[in-house]
This record gives structure tokens, sequence and C-alpha cells, in this order.
């Protein structure tokens, strides 16, 4: 065995020109798949995030019926006393804030807009004080200031403006069905732009204070949800329970979803993006594989006579399988050390800056909840998995042409030209 | 000590089929200095191959040793030939990247023989072969003689009991090749090793003890002298 690692450390330097150009495609694979994946992994946990700070929050409550119900947006399934409830929570050390979301046509007048025209849309009434503690609208203002409470003002997202070629003071009318079926129209003041990582929050987000719709569509009193903040180090699933309990002990009829059941939709799409994004990784991978094992068919086609010479003598087949093993590991480990050390400096870059891709979200839909910066971020495992991935797929490419030579009958092996 | 007893060996050629051995029958006994001469294609290479158990009869028996070859499944002929055959080939065989010392002293690696014992009997050999000093060269800084004086030092270093070796002159320039027969030779009569040697070289009949011709697969004659 130790005869084995000697003869492959030295059959690596004998071509050295070879071995490093081996190592360097493999060291590029790998440096491209943990860039790609810390992309992946980074662009994952900002969508994460920027869903549960603008869309979701981490666990939100609704009354029994609603989730069912929800493309309808209804008044009447609702929570009763939501301001009891969030007050009970926040005793119980949860931030939490009652929303209203309707459906409405939103009404645009051509003394603004240039043109008269109407659109259906989804408004979020928010509870002007308590919303910051649950969302992060905070620092989002690209324009204006937010709407205060009891006042007929709205904030709306930055990509609606821009599509409709909204600004600040333009005025609208909002028109929908109040809690109970009657017609409400709702004049409202454009006040402020906001313009936040969540691209779908910027496409559609209608932003107005809870107390004023509430006056306007019969919702006194009433939330169609309530939403709340986790922790980042916080179960959601463990906190899903706690606050189910404490929901059901100050009444009945609401019913507890974590951001997981809430974005359901984001995260099938996900899912098909990653698999996209994993047949890319794939291609990557191959590219290494494809280096190498180019290179072990060569060197063993060269060094048949060497090895019927090794057979002749007696050595058995496990210890030539070793061998050309060790030296397609050699050459591996040069590949992954260099590629993984390429792969981490770049991966600084990578999440700190981050790749713009602004252009391209634009444009297109995607589930990703990340606004045209996209960052990577630090994976210890994925890298180690890389790195120990470069090492084993090289040993395991060279067994194939091994195997071949070594079913060659000796005699064929030393006639070998 | 070998028994060559009607030994048959075919080679399909895509449809024609060439009789390399037709019939071939030999006895060669302990510590013998024997060369199978004939001209290119007489068979010469393939009745090595068959004695030493790298290729498989298609009739007839080799028994060596009072074993019978063509009982013996791949396992056993890979360690057949570890413990008790030393190969000498045409082009050398050597590897190129490591050193005389390390060409040689593999064989009793593989033979898992303590560190100490293969540096010592390595050391030994590589002296009687005449390579003292350059212990420490790689192939590609020796001459085609010293070169195969390490292949002759890497086929002795186990003791073997029998050295088959392939056409070794005849990479060799006459001078070097009559050294390494003279060094074959005295390895023979020191060591009272079984050396079989192929050549189509009349020269290098002139140094066999016993020379069997073959003609066209089949044995002509056969004369000590
Ligand atoms: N692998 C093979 N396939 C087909 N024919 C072969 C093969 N090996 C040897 N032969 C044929 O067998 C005959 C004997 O070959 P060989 O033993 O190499 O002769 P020598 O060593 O005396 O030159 C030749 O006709 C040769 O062409
Ligand atoms: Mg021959």
């Amino acid at each position: 065995m130790k005869f084995l690692v000697v003869l492959a450390c030295k059959n690596l330097t004998r071509y050295k020109r070879r071995t490093i150009i081996t190592a360097v495609t493999i060291a590029i694979g790998l440096m491209l798949f943990i860039l790609i994946d810390s992309i992946l992994i980074g662009v994952d946990r900002e969508s994460v995030r920027n869903l549960k700070w603008y869309e979701t929050s981490s666990v939100r409550i609704m009354a029994t019926g609603y989730w069912e119900d929800r493309l309808m947006l209804p008044l009447d399934v609702s929570i009763d006393d939501p301001y009891t409830k969030v007050q009970l929570l926040r005793e119980h050390g949860y931030d939490a804030t009652p929303r209203i979301m309707f459906a409405a046509d939103l009404i645009l007048y051509s003394e603004d807009f240039g043109e008269d025209g109407n659109l259906p849309v989804q408004v979020t009434a928010v509870d002007t004080t308590l919303d910051n503690t649950v969302f992060r609208f905070e620092d989002t203002l690209l324009e204006g200031r937010f709407a205060e409470s009891g006042k007929n003002e709205l904030v709306i997202g930055s990509w609606m403006a821009e599509d409709l070629q909204a600004e600040v003071g333009y005025w609208v009318t909002l028109v929908t069905r109040g809690n109970g079926g009657f017609f409400e129209a709702m004049d409202m003041q454009i006040v402020g732009i906001v313009n936040c990582p969540n691209p779908n929050v910027n496409r559609s987000l209608l932003m107005v204070p809870i107390d004023t719709v509430a006056d306007y569509l019969a919702m006194e009193n009433l939330a169609t949800e309530i939403d709340i903040a986790l922790p980042e180090s916080a179960d959601t699933d463990v906190e899903a329970q706690a606050i189910t309990r404490l929901m059901a002990e100050s009444g009945k009829g609401t019913t507890v979803m974590t951001w997981k059941d809430l974005a359901g939709d984001y995260l099938a799409m996900m899912q098909a993006e990653r698999g996209g994004s994993s047949t890319m990784l794939f291609l990557v991978f191959l590219i290494a594989a494809v280096g190498i094992s180019n290179t072990m068919l060569m060197v063993i086609n060269e060094r048949t006579r060497e090895l019927g010479m090794m057979r002749a003598l007696g050595m058995d087949d496990r210890s030539i399988h070793w061998l050309f093993m060790l030296e397609a590991g050699g050459i591996g480990l040069l590949g992954s050390s260099i590629g993984v050390a390429l792969g981490m400096l770049a991966n600084i870059y990578i999440v700190q800056e981050g790749l713009d891709f602004g252009f391209f979200m634009r444009e297109m839909d995607m589930a990703y909840r990340v606004q045209s910066i996209f960052r990577g971020a630090w994976s210890l495992r994925s890298i180690l998995t890389t790195f120990f991935s470069g090492i084993f797929l090289s040993m395991l490419v060279a067994w194939i042409p091994t195997r071949r030579a070594i079913r060659m009958d000796i005699p064929s092996c030393l006639r070998h030209q | 000590m070998i028994q060559v007893q009607n030994v048959i060996r075919n080679y399909k050629a895509g449809e024609t089929v060439v009789k390399a051995l037709k019939g071939v029958s030999l006895d060669i006994g302990d510590g013998e200095f024997l060369s199978i001469a004939g001209p290119s294609g007489s068979g010469k290479t393939t009745l090595l191959n068959l004695i030493g158990c790298i290729d498989a009869l298609d009739g007839g028996e080799i028994t060596i040793e009072g074993q019978p070859v063509s009982g013996m499944d791949k396992k056993t002929k890979t360690e057949f030939r570890r413990n008790n055959l030393g190969f000498i080939f045409q082009t050398y065989n050597l590897i190129p990247v490591l050193s005389a010392y390390e060409n040689v002293s593999f064989v009793l690696s593989i033979l898992n023989i303590p560190e100490k014992e293969i540096e010592e009997r390595t050391m030994r050999i590589l002296k009687e072969v005449g390579l003292e000093g350059m212990e420490h060269r790689r192939p590609d800084r020796l001459s085609g003689g010293q070169q195969q004086r390490i292949a002759i030092a890497r086929a002795l270093v186990k003791n073997p009991k029998i050295v088959l070796a392939d056409e070794p002159t005849a990479n060799l320039d006459s001078k070097t090749g009559e050294e390494i027969l003279k060094l074959m030779k005295e390895m023979n009569r020191k060591y009272h090793t079984t050396f079989i040697f192929s050549t189509h070289d009349s020269m290098v009949m002139d140094y066999a003890a016993r020379l069997v011709l073959l003609h066209d697969g089949q044995i002509v004659s056969d004369e000590r002298r």
C-alpha cells in the first residue's frame, strides 16, 4: 500500500502539465459549483426573510375558514376583537399586528394620471403603529411618508407606482364592498411610495390605515388576520403550536398557520427553480468528471504495458484499482483544493457585494423574493461536501478505465505499444 | 519440475484461426538454462506466456512443481506468479518514475516482506547485477544494458524458482547482449534458478545449456550441450 501511494505520487509528477490542466478543470468546475450553490442558498435565505418581513410574517392567525376562501378576500370571515388578541399575544412576548385585506377596484383619474382607468387590486389595511413591529416597511420609503391613522391616505409599491405612473399627491378611489355586501367608495391620496427588497410586494402593495378602512367597511373591531413576527432563532412550528393553544384559551374560531403554510406556492415554485438550478450544477460537475475521466483514460492507455508487467509480476487487481484511484484522487485533491480556495475567495465578493440581476428580475416573474441583487451565503457544509465530492468523484471516475485495462489479458497488455 | 504436455494454443484473428502451438511437449528440470529458439512467429512468446501463467491453454496441460496450470483460477495464478515466477522482457518494462532501487524493491513490497529485509535484499541483488552506486538513478539515465540489469535484478530479487525471459537481448547490441547472457548464466549457476529464455539470435542460442527449436508451433529439435 505504501508502495502504491509512492508510485501514484511519482506518476502525478510524471506528467506535470497534464496533471495541472486536469486539476484546473476540476478546480473551475468546483469553483463554479461553490458560487452557484452559494447564490442559491443566499437567495433562498433572503427570499424567506423577505417573505416574512414583507408578506407573510412568521405566523398568521385567521378566522377558521378564511384560508379556504382566501382568494375571495372575504370580510365576513374575520377575527373578533383583534386588539384583545394582539394584547394577549404581546403579553406572551409575541410581536403581533392586525390587518384587513380586501379586494377593490382602483379608479384612476385623468387629472392626475393623464387618462381615466381602473384596475382590480388587493388592499392591505394596517395598524399604523403596530405594523412596523411585525413587518419591516420602516426603511423602505422611496418617496413621501407613511399613511397616518384615520386619514384617507395610501402608500403604494414602487413597481406599481411606476406602472401606473403614480406620484405622491395623486388622488385615487377604491371601490369595494363592505362587510355585509354594500358598495363603498373611498377617495385616497397617495402619500408615499415604498421600495422594499421583495419584488412581489413592490409589484402589488397598496397600504392604507386600518382604522380608516374599518370605518368605511363596517369592520370595526374586526380583522381578517393577525400577523406575528418571531425571532430568527425561534422554532416556527413550536411557536405556532404555543400560539394555537393561546388562541384556543381566548376563544374559538381561529386558525394558526406558519409562513411555510402561507407561502406554499412560493415553496413549490422554489422547488421547481431549484430543479432547474441543480441541472446546471450537474452540468458543472460533469465538466470536471469529463476532464478527469479523459485524463485517466489517456494515462491508463499509455501505461498499458507497465500494467501488464505489474500484473505478470503478481500484482493483484485490487492493488491496480487502488493505484489508479490514488492517482485520480491525487488530481482530485489538487483540483478540489484549488477549486475550494478560489471558490471561497470569489464567494467573499458574492456574499458581500452580490450579483446584480435587476434588469432580469423586473421582467421575469420569478418565485424568488429578492430584488435585483443576488447575494451568496456561506455554507461550510456545502463547501466541505464539494471538496470531498471532488476527490471522491475523481477516484470513482478512474474505476471504469482501470477495469477495462484489467480485463485485457496480460499478453495483450505486454504487446501494447 | 515443469511438464509441458501436448500443449495447444489457437488464436482467433477475425474469421481465421492461427494455430500458434500445435501440441508441444517438453520436460524442464530444476536449474536448467534453456533457450527456446525459432524464427519470428514460431510460437516462442506463446509458449513462455503459457508457462508463465499469463495466458490460457486451449489443450494439453502444463504442470509446474506438480501443480496443473489449467486448474488454477485467476487469483491463484496471480498468487502463483507473485511467489514463484520472475519475468524479463524484451523492452525491459521498467517503471520510468521509479529509481533502479524502487523498480526492484516493489516486487518484495507486494510480497509483504519487512522493510529492512527488502532493503538488504534489493541492495545485494543490485550489487550482484553490477549496478552498485546507481540505485537512485531512474531508468532514463541508464543505458539499455543497465536497464536490462535492473530487470534481471527485479526478476531474481524474490528468489523465484523460474525466470522467464522473452527475447531479453533483442533490443541490445550484441556485445551488451552477451554481457546480459553471461549475467543470467552466472545467476543461474549461483542460485540454481531455472532460466527459460527465447531468442531468434544464433549467438544467444550458443549460451544455452539446452536448446529447444520451435518451428511453426511445433518442436523440431531439443538438444542439450
Ligand atoms: N493475440 C494474438 N492474436 C492472434 N494471433 C496471435 C496472437 N498472439 C500471437 N499470435 C500468432 O501466433 C503465432 C505465434 O506468435 P508468437 O508466440 O508471438 O511467436 P514468436 O514469439 O515466436 O514470434 C504468430 O503467427 C502470431 O501471429
Ligand atoms: Mg515473440
